[in-house]
């Protein structure tokens, strides 16, 4: 009854590489949209703004199947993609990485832009009248003080890629040992008549993780507002 | 004492609420005890759904009764009759599924009604790198992609297509590079939009699809036959309106909706 069956073994150990994919994926794009968001005007921004917050309002069904469209062996890109390189997403575990990516990218893309919002300016052109550079500048300045933004991204976006359900089934179909991450080896003894215990252990081992994925945010947000705070009273 | 005299007001405000929330809560739970009896809902193998929806459609000109189809595989719906569904009839694509809800009493009544076969389907608009001779072919025509098949150990469909790969001996090179769907109208889908170059469905799937063709007939000593079963439930036998619609299913006339669309029928 306490070891894990093999059956949640693989959906935990699929399920940890495919969000540990997506938030690998979104976390450099997520910063990067979300400075363009804060520091740039252009005609159409809204456009952006709008595009980037989408799957955060669409049912995952229709971004799983514009996923499916697009991006399967007979889509536009996934046609291209299959013919110039040979990669196949669709039915496969990357392809559940980039539906969770997708899906996740608005958790990341907000609090970064918050904590962006927020940064005093007057930091970074003190730290350029000192004679820093623009990649000095943000390494050592705006990264370090957006830092617990990028930290709250990157844990909602971790976890909104664990409990990724909608866009993986439309998308990736339901492949074990490929695509069947915990929320759809759940589903998927759901869907058969009998004992109930497999599916009761599949939901408390998904309430364990989540908890341990706050757990360590909340551990790692406590240590980065310590620095911060040490750093601020250094400098004063 | 002025100041008693607000507080013992305030104090009563909130009591007359208490009735009008009863009230509320009674009304809505007499809606939720009419709502079961209400619409008579078919819970269908997810094969069967353009034959049922026909039925009803034709069944509902001639008489005035809510009857809804709730498709998905025959393996799901048991799930959710045994949870408690307010299924009226259960038509389930094999008898495996139809004992489990039956050995809970739940059933008034039910019928052997349905035959189908197994075929091999590809997208219509694709050419197969070569032409199909054999069941070993399955797997080199494949290439680099996957077979679609209903999911192979709960839903009917999945049943059927991995026993056929087992008689026919390429189970064992094919069970990992299947891509397992929720029912076989996924696996049909999957087909049709391309993404798989194979699928093994119902023929009655393949000629409600114009986006397949039938490439190979599974020769049918390979798997168990597919026998549906109708059945009447007991919570629904006392409404006149579900034991209507289940006899009309059974009848000539029923039986069209299903004989027309590639169906085999049996009693």
């Amino acid at each position: 009854m306490l070891g894990f069956t093999p059956l949640e073994i693989e959906a935990l150990a699929l399920s940890a590489r495919v969000a540990a994919w997506s938030v690998l994926i979104c976390l450099p794009s997520g910063i990067a949209v979300a400075l363009v968001l804060v520091r740039c005007r252009f005609p159409g921004k809204w456009l952006l703004d709008g595009i980037v917050h989408l799957p955060l309002v669409l049912p995952p069904v229709v971004v799983g199947y514009a996923l499916l469209v697009l991006m399967g062996r007979s889509g536009l890109i996934g046609g291209w993609l299959y013919a110039t390189f040979g990669v196949t997403l669709a039915f496969s575990w990357q392809g559940a990485a980039v539906a969770a990516a997708v899906m996740a990218f608005p958790l990341m893309v907000r609090p970064v832009r918050l904590s962006l919002e927020t940064l005093d300016r007057g930091l970074e052109d003190a730290a350029r009248t000192l004679g820093a550079g623009g990649i000095r500048v943000w390494a050592t300045i705006t990264l370090p003080l957006c830092l617990p933004g990028i930290l709250t991204g990157t844990v909602l976006a971790f976890a909104r890629s664990l409990g990724e359900f909608g866009a993986t089934i439309t998308f990736v179909s339901n492949i074990p040992g490929e695509t069947r991450t915990l929320p759809l080896a759940l589903y998927s003894v759901t869907q058969v008549p009998g004992d109930p215990v497999p599916a009761i252990r599949l939901a408390l081992i998904s309430v364990a993780v989540a908890l341990l994925a706050l757990l360590i945010s909340e551990l790692l947000a406590r240590r980065i507002s310590a620095r911060l705070g040490a750093r601020t009273r250094n400098a004063s | 004492m002025p100041g008693v005299v607000p507080c013992r007001a305030t104090r009563v405000v909130p009591r007359p609420a208490w009735p009008t929330v009863v009230l509320i809560l009674l009304l809505s739970a007499t809606g939720i005890a009419r709502a079961a009896e209400g619409p008579v809902l078919v819970y269908a193998a997810a094969s069967t759904r353009d034959a049922v929806d026909a039925a009803i459609t034709d069944y509902r000109t001639r008489h005035p009764v809510q009857i809804h189809g709730v498709y998905a595989s025959s393996s799901a719906l048991a799930r959710q009759i045994l949870d408690g569904a307010p299924a009226a009839l259960y038509l389930s694509a094999n008898v495996a599924w139809m004992e489990v809800v039956a050995s809970r009493d739940l059933l008034a009544e039910r019928r052997d009604f349905l035959r189908n076969r197994l075929v091999l389907v590809a997208p219509a608009d694709h050419h197969l790198p070569r032409q199909f001779a054999d069941a070993a072919d399955i797997a080199e025509l494949l290439g680099d992609s996957r077979l679609a098949v209903a999911e192979t150990t709960g839903v009917p469909a999945g049943i059927y297509a991995r026993a056929a790969l087992e008689t026919l001996g390429i189970w064992g090179g094919l069970r990992s590079r299947l891509a397992e769907m929720s029912n076989v109208r996924g696996a049909l889908f999957m087909v049709e939009r391309g993404e798989a170059p194979l699928g093994l469905v119902y023929t009655t799937d393949a000629l409600a699809s114009s986006g397949v063709r039938t490439v190979w007939t599974v020769p049918e000593d390979a798997y168990p036959p597919v026998i549906y079963q109708l059945a009447l439930m007991k919570a629904a036998a006392d409404a006149g309106h579900a034991e209507a619609f289940f006899r009309f299913l059974l009848s000539s006339a029923g039986r069209r909706f299903f004989t027309e669309r590639g169906f085999g029928t049996r009693d």
